[in-house]
């Protein structure tokens, strides 16, 4: 990897937004293409963010603050990039359920999803069922990420895949479950395909859901 | 000679922040308020403010300085509760203090097996009726979301299993208004009529706003409630710092105090002199683990800053402590419910609820209560300072002792000692020996033991017949819609 590329890595772990612009404007007039510093740069950089985060290593702010120099690198590539230069994740769907209104940790997820490549609807508090369904249907995600907080809530959980077998949209993306009061077995019992207990193990739950979807599509 | 005044006891009490402090978060309360507004999702609320003299732009509802001086004038200043045979047990007033447990946790450690498990109907019954022989415990909480409840009658479920397994007051949570009318159908019960109800209640309402800024629809809706009804309510946002509230936290207190204090006017505006209970609760947010922390010194600092600005207002207020971010009943478990309950009762905080949670108030612990039951004894004790008088100077005393004898058998000690010492009831001070022969029991495994204890021996008066059959009416109808 060219030294430049590991400067804007190590700059972005770092989370120092005027370097990574600079870097990444210089490694642009050093002939690298924008892909190049996308994958080679950035991306790694983040990718070491993420591994660190899932490891416990680094603080939430940290990871934000990575995000934020993420950013500052991008709004110089963004317009020389093409589609197909810009590798996502996969697109989420991601709600509140129906009677709840916590949505710290839903957020939550969403920005880190975000910063693990992932693209993100964020459908915000008290989702029905049927907005989960509209989404789907507009938007087509590989995965939808549902949050519940509440005891009382967490059935809507369960009526919202009832409702997406019904649809027979089931099949056309995998669902994960979180939130303080959801465990491993709740869901199971109500067919989801994935659980993580918080932001970090979410984007890792992410990942191995959205590789399912892309084998099966294949 | 002219009779002497008594030496005036200190008893040790906190503030955290100036007179001058005080002052400059409640003008950022002011300017947050009418300049920059909160969300109003309740019509009803919205009209209100409007007509009273706020005004809508940019889709918030902006709230002039007058509206909070005139609610804060026209609220009471204390809020007398009583239990529910018609004592008053718990007058909330500034300068008093008063504990009790904490609401709807997920799981609760199992008293017999030890094992972290969801928590169900019974077990809420068996904590309060555990609450209701702890002394130090003045109020109860449901300490648990039963998860063999139908999910939407489980607030009603939560007060029934209260109210059967406690005398004391309860600070109970509904789902919405519907949930408000049957608790407070069942409450006209037990008191006997809404006028028994409404002078000595016996029941006040946890109710939230979403900080920041936001006024939902549902939770302002029972807040309505118990003012339409004169009954009480607390209305304490969470702008738990780095989450809902920004990450300093005095900015966090500026904003829940202008969460609450919306809660404040609404319901002074629906009933004026409706029995508020003012505060907020500030956790912090731990940044590598995302927990809201009920562990962390930031949670009691800002309970006690939010104590000061209560007395500002002449409100008693709302508080949070005696919890723990442990998995477990132990070590870390003692510090943190130590660190909690001293530092609330230092600072008078009038009622602090989240006695006995771990695991940041996901799980429930009985021994986690028992243990905190000791620990308010203890702070008890330390917060009543050091009484100097004649008896306690003890000069007859010093002045007859044989030099290097000591005191032991001295009358001043025989006549005294029963006061002038505290003693433990769960805390082992054993000789080692003793402590052997008594099975080397730690503190879990004592608490644990005195939690069953009470369970098997305490008793609890019945409800009256009356109140059992609106409970069944109550459930009948609601089962009859359910199905
Ligand atoms: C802040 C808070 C509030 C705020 C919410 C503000 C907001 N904008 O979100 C307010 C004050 C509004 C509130 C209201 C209520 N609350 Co509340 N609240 C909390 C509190 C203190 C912290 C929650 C939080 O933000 N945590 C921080 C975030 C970052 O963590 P998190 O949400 O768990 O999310 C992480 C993981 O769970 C996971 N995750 C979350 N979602 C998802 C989704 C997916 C797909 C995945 C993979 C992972 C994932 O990743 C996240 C990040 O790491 C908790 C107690 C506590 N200490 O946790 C109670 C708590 C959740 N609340 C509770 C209750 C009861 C209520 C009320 C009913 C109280 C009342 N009396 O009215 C109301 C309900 C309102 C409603 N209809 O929703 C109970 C729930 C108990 C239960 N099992 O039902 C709790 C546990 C407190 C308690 N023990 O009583 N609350």
């Amino acid at each position: 990897m060219s030294d430049i590329l590991k400067q804007i890595a190590e700059k972005l772990y770092d989370g120092e937004d005027d370097a990574v612009a600079e870097l990444t404007q210089r490694a642009l007039d050093e002939g690298l293409t924008p892909a190049e510093v996308l994958n080679g740069g950035l991306l790694a950089g983040m990718d070491r963010v993420g591994v660190d985060f899932r490891d416990g290593e680094l603080f939430v702010p940290e990871v934000l603050i990575a995000a934020r120099a993420m950013h500052a690198g991008m709004a110089i590539l963004r317009p020389l990039l093409t589609e197909s230069d810009v590798p996502s994740a996969g697109k989420v769907v991601i709600g509140t359920v129906e009677g709840d209104l916590h949505d710290i940790g839903k957020n939550l997820v969403g920005m880190m999803l975000e910063g693990g490549g992932f693209e993100i609807v964020d459908l915000g508090t008290d989702v029905p069922p049927d907005r989960f369904i509209e989404a789907i249907k507009m938007e087509h995600p590989n995965l939808i990420g549902m949050s519940a907080l509440l005891t009382t809530t967490m059935p809507s959980m369960k009526r919202t895949i009832d409702a997406l077998m019904e649809a027979g949209l089931r099949d056309t993306v995998r669902v994960m479950v979180g939130g303080a009061p959801v465990t491993q077995t709740f869901a199971d019992e109500i067919g989801a395909d994935g659980y993580a207990p918080d932001a970090a193990s979410a984007v890792e739950l992410a990942r191995s859901l959205a590789g399912q979807i892309n084998k099966s599509d294949g | 000679m002219t009779q002497q005044l008594p030496v005036q006891t200190l008893q040790p009490m906190i503030r955290v922040l100036s007179d001058e402090q005080v002052r400059a978060i409640h003008y950022a309360t002011l300017e947050i308020l009418a300049k920059t507004g909160v969300e109003m999702q309740d019509p009803q609320g919205r009209e209100l403010l409007l007509e009273a003299g706020a005004w809508e732009s940019n889709g918030r509802i902006k709230i002039p300085e007058n509206l909070v001086t005139d609610a804060i004038a026209c609220a009471p200043s204390r809020i007398p509760m009583y239990d529910r045979l018609g004592n008053l047990t718990m007058p909330l007033e500034l300068g008093k203090v008063f504990f009790g447990s904490g609401s709807d946790t997920t799981f609760t450690l199992d008293v017999k097996t030890g094992e972290r498990r969801r928590t169900m109907a019974q077990d809420v019954e068996d904590i309060a009726h555990l609450c209701d022989a702890l002394e130090n415990m003045d109020f109860i909480m449901s300490m648990g979301n039963p998860s063999d409840v139908p999910p939407d009658d489980l607030y009603i479920h939560e007060f029934i299993r209260m109210i059967r397994g406690s005398v004391k007051p309860i600070v109970y949570t509904a789902k919405n208004r519907a949930d408000m009318e049957d608790i407070y159908r069942i409450a006209v019960a037990v008191a006997s009529d809404e006028e028994a109800l409404r002078e000595k209640p016996f029941l006040l309402l946890y109710a939230e706003p979403i900080s920041p800024l936001l006024i939902p629809e549902e939770s302002l809706q029972k807040l309505t409630f118990c003012a339409e009804k004169g009954i009480p309510a607390s209305y304490p946002p969470s702008p738990n710092t780095g989450g809902g509230g920004p990450i300093t936290l005095a900015g966090a207190l500026a904003l829940g105090n202008a969460e609450c204090l919306v809660g404040l006017i609404i319901s002074q505006l629906i009933r004026p002199g409706t029995p508020f209970l003012y505060g907020m609760n500030t956790a912090a947010m731990d940044m590598k683990s995302t927990i809201v922390s009920y562990g962390s010194p930031e949670w009691p600092l800002g309970m006690m800053a939010q104590m000061d600005l209560a007395r500002y207002y002449n409100l008693p207020a709302w508080s949070a402590g005696g919890a723990s971010d442990s998995k477990v009943v132990d070590a870390q478990a003692g510090i943190e419910m130590t660190f909690s309950i001293l530092t609330n009762f230092l600072a008078r905080a009038t009622l602090v609820h989240d006695v006995g949670y771990i695991e940041y108030g996901s799980t429930s612990s009985m021994e986690a209560l028992v243990i905190a039951d000791e620990i308010i004894r203890m702070t008890r004790f330390l917060v009543d300072g050091v009484a100097v008088n004649e008896t306690t100077l003890a000069l007859d005393a010093i002045a007859r002792v044989r030099p290097g004898a000591g005191f032991l058998a001295d009358d001043h000690t025989l006549d005294n000692w029963k006061w002038a010492q505290w003693r433990p009831a769960l805390i082992d001070r054993n000789r080692y020996d003793r402590w052997v022969k008594l099975g080397r029991k730690d503190m879990f495994t004592r608490a644990n033991e005195r939690a069953r204890e009470i369970l098997e021996e305490h008793q609890v008066p019945p409800l009256p017949e009356e109140a059992e059959g609106a409970i069944a009416e109550v459930l009948a109808e609601r089962a009859a819609a359910g199905g």
